[in-house]
This record gives structure tokens, C-alpha cells and sequence, in this order.
């Protein structure tokens, strides 16, 4: 029989090991799609070096299309990077061997390396995405043991209301009718952006507020939808947990009611919010280019989606490898959270 | 229900639903909508529904009439006779010569020989037009409100005034058909303080005539009721209200096909895994955990730039991606249903593993199937307005909620509050009453035990 620790270390080393397959998908998937891309820069990278000059024409995607014109130097630099002269296999391999080194390539469009392209948006969807994390949990927690205390009364049934509506709502309409309303009818709130034109010469508490002020309207948008699920997950969880026999054995030996469910059946029901904590790892680095759009807020998720507009392939890669593993990482966070908090759990 | 044999378990269960009144109300509003959003060409059409001329009956919905069938002349600048019908126009065309028929009979008396003129002189007095209830295709630009001033400003260049008090009237421009007809209109243009430039457009641009102040406008131009744009015009000059009717049609029938491919996929995969079980299930498995990382929007986005995308591909499309959610719930069902000891007795009667997949153990494992669909379809409906937003979902000019909230948010549309409120007011609607008819199935299908202690 193993120890807990053996199996768990067993456990951790499978799933990565499970991991490689996985990213390899992942990556091929992609870097074969990014292929057959009309209109792209690789495209013209062919079309130059099949002798038939620079300008190709573009394929209408329905979003506007940088056209580039690649110096020959750059041109060389980029077929050597992703061996567009090479059969696709052997390309993929060479650029594969050059991610496993972190090496990204350059992106097209900012001419600079993908990884500092993407550690420059960093910092803003880093800032939404922990507020908003902060902001659901604090509050779906506490909303959830109320609702699940209350449950089939008048407050159950209006909170429900209200976050089953917020559910509903598509947080980038939302945030589209807020930003009409409020930032450009009654001029309340800013347009959009992270903070200001000038924001850099304000003083430190002026900044601020200047960033909190530029944060109210997405932040109402990212939330309006976060609430329903995390909050019914922990009303549900609390409520099951209330009708299990260890609560009535606790109730009948004379336990006052508070202290049954708020220490005994609470902790039990606060497990299943352990799974969400994995994901939240991919949250911070991916926003919702949607509302990001919708504020012109310059996070990532814009980035990866204006890369795939432009056509600029580095980045579209190096985001897509990034986020894939983050999600992979977080969902083996998720599963070791649970089986922290929950000693029931076994590894198999 | 005689007609259809249910268990006793699903009996009970849709008793549940039905007692739910939250759920069970949205569920008939939201069936009679789509029911409704079927016959929407009855419903927003620019063709009249009826037309009762020269003593029969037309049906322009389902017939093509030239403007010559009803007597209506095509705009002169155009150059071609055979037109369809304006039936709006037409309407209006048809109650003015009520409306002066009336005023010259109360002046005439009633003196035989000029009450025969009369007559002749409005033939389709007693003709009507029943138009649908929004008078607006979904492709169809209105430019009235530009076009209606240039051609009374023509009229009266001409020196037609009566033309142009004709012209007026029909579209309800009383006051303007008052000033013409008193002859005022000609010290009111010739005054620079109320028209700068000596022409209409002056007037409508100082406000010194309050009934011409939508014209000249450019789309979007807001709610009208006169011009029965009830919801306003958008940037094209296109009525709001109808496409969000025939977006309402495009968008649910689209997540319908969309989550009933995606759950009948996903269904037969999950279940598979789940019962198989071994190498099958790992091998799957990192499928779809390759297939979950893939970013959908660069899959649409790649497609969209190879060929332009129609409804059927679009779906296609978003099928490959719809049918993994739903595997994770069958799968985990049927690994537990599996072990059951009526599967294994179907097992030793020698049922075949597809017959005791789908006739034993599925209709035991369908309650996740059935709580999830409705989130799904929230999920496609969004997905869709999300991908028509970015201009890589359905091609223009299909009419789309999406399509009209990136419209809204073109710099020069932002005040123009109509343009938001209508696709955020219908997106909205619709959701909330496909989320609490899920939240209902579900409280319905998988009610929670609680203990309740006093």
C-alpha cells in the first residue's frame, strides 16, 4: 500500500506526463491551421519567395487586415523561424524546438519579442482578473450560505431572480449599453481605456482613482455574469450538506444549530469551490477580449484576438501555447486543491 | 398527454415543471415568440398583407404587382415602369384621397354633376391597404427622410405648390402642408432668421417649423411612429424593429440546430466513452482536451477568411466544438449505470452492447442531458451575437443582434441610444426566459433534498 504522499507524487507525474500528448494536439491543431491562412503574412512570405513580390491580395475575413510589407532581410529571418521552405512536419518540429527553449519569434506587428508583446498587456488583465476573482468570491460565498439558510423564501427567490438575470445577460451587451449610457449620454464614467491620457504624470493616489474610476463599467460587466454558477454551487453544496446524517447526529447530540452548519456542515460545502481555483489561472491571463473590445481595455485577450485579425502569427502562437498550458497547469491545480481540502479523495 | 406513453418518473417530473410558474410561463411565452418569429414575413414585411382595389382582392405576399396594378407612379428620376409597389406609400396615397374627398365634398354640397366629378376625381377613395404590423422588410433602407424634403423642395421650385401640399399631406407633414397650402411657406423661406439658406432644409435646421425636425436627417434615425419605425432606423437606414424580428428567428433556430447536433454528437460520444471505458475513453479523452484548448474563434476566424461563412457552415462549424460539454455528463452516468445489475442482466440475456447503451441504460442517464440544453442554448445564442459583434458570424446583411451592438458602438453611434437598447432589450428577453426555463427543468428534473430545522 502506498503512502498518501507516494500516490500523490505518482499521481502529479502521470498527469504531466499525460500533458505532453495533450500540448503536442494542441500546438499541431493550430500551427497546421495558421497554414492554410490566406491573406497572411505567410502567405506573402510564399508569394515573395516565389518570385512573385510582396503585396498579396487578402481574403476577406470581415475584419480589417494589416498589410505588411516585409523587408528581405526580416523575410529570411522569418522563414528560417518557421521554415516555411521546409514540408510541414519538419517546420513544425524546428519551431516546436525553439518554443521548448521559450524562444517565441518576433511578433510582425510591434516588431518586438512575442513574450514581451504579451508581458506588456499583462499587468491589465492581471488587475481585472484578480478584482474580479476577489469580487465573485466574496461575494458568491456568503450569498450562496444565505441562499441556501433562506432557501424557498422571499430572499431566495429574489436573489435568484437577480443572478439568474445577470447570468443571462451577455456581460459585453451589458457593457456596451452602460458605456452608451453612462460614459457618453450622461458623461458619468469614462469610454473606455485602462486610465488616462495624462494618467502617468498624476500623483500616486490620483492615479488610483483614475484607474478605479476607468474600472467601474467593465468590472460590472465582467461580474454580472459571474455570480449565477459560483453562488448556486455553493447553496446547493451547503444544502446537501445540511441534510446529510453527520448534521442531524450533530443536531440531535445537542449542537446548536449555528455552530452544525457553520462549522461542521459550511467547511464540508466550501470543497466544491476548490475546483474552480485552477481556472482562475487562465482568467488572469485571457479576460474576455469581448468586453475588452467593447472598452478598448489593452489586456491580453484583446492582443491574441487583434494577432489573429492581423494575421500576426507569433503571437497567435506564443498566446496559444501559453494558454493552453496555463489551462492544463490549472486544471491539475483544480484536482490538487480538492484532494487538499478533501482528504476523502483518492488518487487513481 | 394520452397520446404519448410517459413513466410514471417523467409524469411526475414535468407535473414539477409545470408547477413552477416562473419556469412554466417563460416556456409559453418563449414557445409562442418562436411560433410567432415562423410567420415574421407576415409580420415585418414591406408587401401588404391585403390590398382590396377596383372591387378584388390582392395578396402582395404571395403575388408580385407592379405599381401600375394600383395606379401608382414610379419616382420620375428613376426611369423604369415596371416597380413593385410602395405598399406604405400606397396607404397613404389612398387615405389622402379619403381625407380630400371629405374636405371638397363638405365644400361642394351636394349638386349631382359635381359630386360625379368628384368621384372621377378620387376613383380609389374606398380602396384600402392592410399592411403587417411592422411595414419594414429587414434589407429595405429608408432614406424618406432625406429624400421626402429634396422632392417638396423640388415641387415648389417648380412652382407646384399644390403638388407639393399633395406631397406633404400624404406623409402627414401637416403643418408643412398647412404653410404650403396658405401660401405662408413662401415668407417663412424668404426670412434668413428662420431659413438661412432660403430652402426647407433651413427650416428643418433652425426649428422655426417644430413638425419638420426629423427630416433631413441621415440614418440612424430614431423611433418614429408616423413612419412606423417603432424601434428607429440603423445605420443604413434599415427599421430596427423587423431585423430584430428576424434576428430573433435567425439566432434561436440557429442555437436549436445548433445544441440539438451538439447533444445528439456529444450524447452517442459520452456514452461510448462512459461504457467502453479503457483505451477507448483515455484516447478520447485527450480529444477532447485538445479540442477544449483550440481556441474556437481562430478555428471560425481561419474559416470565415477561406470562404465566406453561410448559416449551415457556421453551424457546422460550431457543431465540432458544441458536442464536448455534454460527454463529460453522459460519461461520468454511464460509468456509474454501468455496474447496475439490470445492465448486467441484459448482458446475460446476450444484448448487444449498442442495445444496451441505448434502449437500458441511456434512458436512465438522460437528466443531465435534459438540465443542460437550455444552458447550452444560452451558450449558442451568445456565441452567435458574440461572433456577429466581431464580424465573423453570419455575412451581412443577415439580420443580427450582434451585427446591430457593433453598430451601436461605432464612435458616431454612441449617443444614439436606440441602437443599444433595442438588440441589449431583445438579447436580454430572450435569455433570461431560456435561463429560467433551465433553472425550472432542473429544480424540476434534480430537486435538492433539504432539511429543514426549526
Amino acid at each position: 500500500m502506498k503512502s498518501r504522499g507516494e500516490a500523490l507524487r505518482d499521481y502529479v507525474i502521470r498527469r504531466l506526463l499525460l500533458m505532453i500528448p495533450t500540448f503536442l494536439g494542441i500546438t499541431l491543431v493550430t500551427f497546421t491551421l495558421l497554414q492554410f491562412v490566406p491573406g497572411g503574412q505567410i502567405d506573402q512570405i510564399r508569394m515573395a519567395l516565389a518570385g512573385a513580390g510582396g503585396g498579396g491580395e487578402v481574403g476577406g475575413g470581415g475584419g480589417a487586415i494589416a498589410q505588411l510589407v516585409i523587408p528581405e532581410d526580416q523575410l529570411a529571418q522569418l522563414t528560417e523561424y518557421y521554415g516555411f521552405d521546409k514540408p510541414l512536419p519538419v517546420a513544425y518540429a524546428s519551431w516546436l524546438w525553439d518554443v521548448v527553449r521559450l524562444d517565441f519569434g518576433e511578433s510582425f506587428r510591434y516588431s518586438e519579442p512575442v513574450l514581451r508583446v504579451i508581458g506588456e498587456r499583462l499587468p491589465v488583465s492581471i488587475y481585472y482578473g484578480l478584482i474580479t476573482a476577489f469580487l465573485t468570491y466574496g461575494i458568491c460565498i456568503p450569498l450562496g450560505i444565505l441562499k441556501a439558510i433562506k432557501h424557498r423564501t422571499n430572499v431566495d427567490n429574489l436573489t435568484s431572480i437577480l443572478i439568474f438575470v445577470g447570468y443571462a445577460v451577455p456581460g459585453f451587451a451589458l457593457g456596451a449599453v452602460l458605456s452608451n449610457l453612462l460614459a457618453v449620454r450622461f458623461e458619468i464614467f469614462p469610454l473606455g481605456g485602462f486610465q488616462s491620457v495624462g494618467a502617468a504624470e498624476l500623483s500616486f493616489l490620483a492615479r488610483i482613482w483614475d484607474i478605479m474610476w476607468h474600472s467601474v463599467l467593465p468590472l460590472i460587466a465582467y461580474l454580472a455574469g459571474a455570480f449565477a454558477v459560483t453562488t448556486m454551487l455553493m447553496k446547493n453544496s451547503l444544502i446537501e450538506n445540511m441534510s446529510a446524517d453527520y448534521v442531524k447526529t450533530a443536531l440531535a447530540k445537542g449542537l446548536s444549530w449555528r455552530r452544525t452548519v457553520f462549522v461542521h456542515a459550511l467547511r464540508n460545502s466550501l470543497i466544491p469551490m476548490a475546483t474552480s481555483v485552477g481556472t482562475l489561472l487562465g482568467i488572469f491571463l485571457t479576460g474576455s477580449f469581448l468586453i475588452e473590445r467593447v472598452f478598448s481595455i489593452q489586456g491580453v485577450g484583446l492582443l491574441s484576438f487583434e494577432a489573429i485579425q492581423a494575421r500576426d502569427f507569433p503571437v497567435v502562437l506564443g498566446f496559444l501555447v501559453i494558454s493552453s498550458v496555463l489551462l492544463m497547469v490549472g486544471n491539475l491545480i483544480s484536482d490538487l486543491a480538492v484532494a487538499f481540502v478533501d482528504p476523502r479523495v483518492r488518487f487513481e | 398527454m394520452k397520446w404519448i406513453k410517459l413513466d410514471p418518473i417523467t409524469r411526475k417530473r414535468l407535473e414539477r415543471f409545470r408547477r413552477i410558474k416562473r419556469g412554466y410561463y417563460s416556456f409559453i411565452i418563449l414557445a409562442v415568440a418562436i411560433v410567432l418569429s415562423v410567420f415574421a414575413p407576415y409580420l415585418a414585411e414591406s408587401r401588404a398583407l391585403l390590398v382590396w382595389h377596383d372591387g378584388r382582392l390582392f395578396l402582395p405576399t404571395f403575388e408580385y404587382f407592379s405599381m401600375e396594378t394600383f395606379g401608382q407612379e414610379p419616382p420620375p428620376a428613376w426611369g423604369i415602369a415596371d416597380l413593385e409597389t410602395e405598399y406604405l406609400r400606397l396607404k397613404r396615397e389612398w387615405a389622402l384621397e379619403r381625407e380630400l374627398y371629405d374636405r371638397e365634398l363638405a365644400e361642394i354640397g351636394d349638386a349631382p354633376s359635381a359630386l360625379a366629378a368628384l368621384d372621377g376625381r378620387y376613383p380609389n377613395r374606398g380602396d384600402f391597404v392592410i399592411m403587417p404590423p411592422i411595414p419594414w422588410d429587414p434589407y429595405q433602407n429608408d432614406f424618406w427622410y432625406n429624400e421626402i424634403l429634396n422632392e417638396i423642395q423640388a415641387l415648389l421650385d417648380a412652382g407646384d405648390d399644390r403638388g407639393a401640399a399633395v406631397l406633404a399631406r400624404r406623409d402627414r407633414l401637416v403643418e408643412l402642408a398647412d404653410a404650403i397650402e396658405t401660401g405662408d411657406i413662401e415668407g417663412m423661406l424668404a426670412d434668413p432668421e428662420r431659413s438661412p439658406t432660403g430652402n426647407l432644409l433651413g427650416l428643418v435646421r433652425t426649428g422655426a417649423m417644430p413638425g419638420l425636425a426629423r427630416l433631413g436627417a441621415v440614418p440612424p434615425t430614431p423611433p418614429d411612429l408616423t413612419r412606423r419605425h417603432y424601434l428607429g432606423t440603423d445605420s443604413q437606414g434599415r427599421d430596427v424593429a423587423s431585423r430584430l424580428l428576424y434576428g430573433f428567428r435567425i439566432s434561436i433556430f440557429f442555437a436549436l440546430f445548433l445544441v440539438i447536433v451538439g447533444q445528439v454528437i456529444g450524447t452517442f460520444v459520452g456514452s461510448l466513452q462512459g461504457y467502453l471505458g479503457g483505451r477507448f475513453d483515455i484516447l478520447s479523452q485527450r480529444v477532447i482536451e485538445v479540442m477544449i484548448a483550440v481556441p474556437f474563434l481562430y478555428v471560425v476566424i481561419i474559416m470565415a477568411a477561406l470562404v465566406a461563412p453561410t448559416f449551415w457552415m457556421l453551424l457546422g462549424i460550431m457543431a465540432l466544438f458544441q458536442w464536448i460539454g455534454i460527454t463529460f455528463y453522459m460519461r461520468t452516468e454511464m460509468y456509474r449505470e454501468k455496474t447496475r445489475e439490470y445492465c448486467l442482466a441484459a448482458r446475460s440475456y446476450g444484448a448487444s452492447h449498442l442495445r444496451i447503451i441505448f434502449r437500458h441504460l441511456l434512458p436512465n442517464c438522460l437528466t443531465p442531458l435534459v438540465t443542460f440544453t437550455p444552458f447550452a442554448i444560452v451558450g449558442a445564442i451568445f456565441a452567435l451575437t458574440g461572433l456577429d459583434y466581431l464580424g465573423y458570424g453570419l455575412p451581412p446583411p443577415t439580420p443580427s443582434w450582434g451585427e446591430l451592438i457593433d453598430q451601436a458602438l461605432q464612435l458616431e453611434n454612441r449617443d444614439k441610444l436606440w441602437l443599444i437598447f433595442a438588440p441589449f432589450g431583445a438579447l436580454t428577453v430572450t435569455l433570461v426566459l431560456v435561463v429560467f426555463i433551465g433553472e425550472s427543468i432542473r429544480e424540476a428534473f434534480d430537486p435538492k433534498r433539504y432539511a429543514k430545522y426549526e
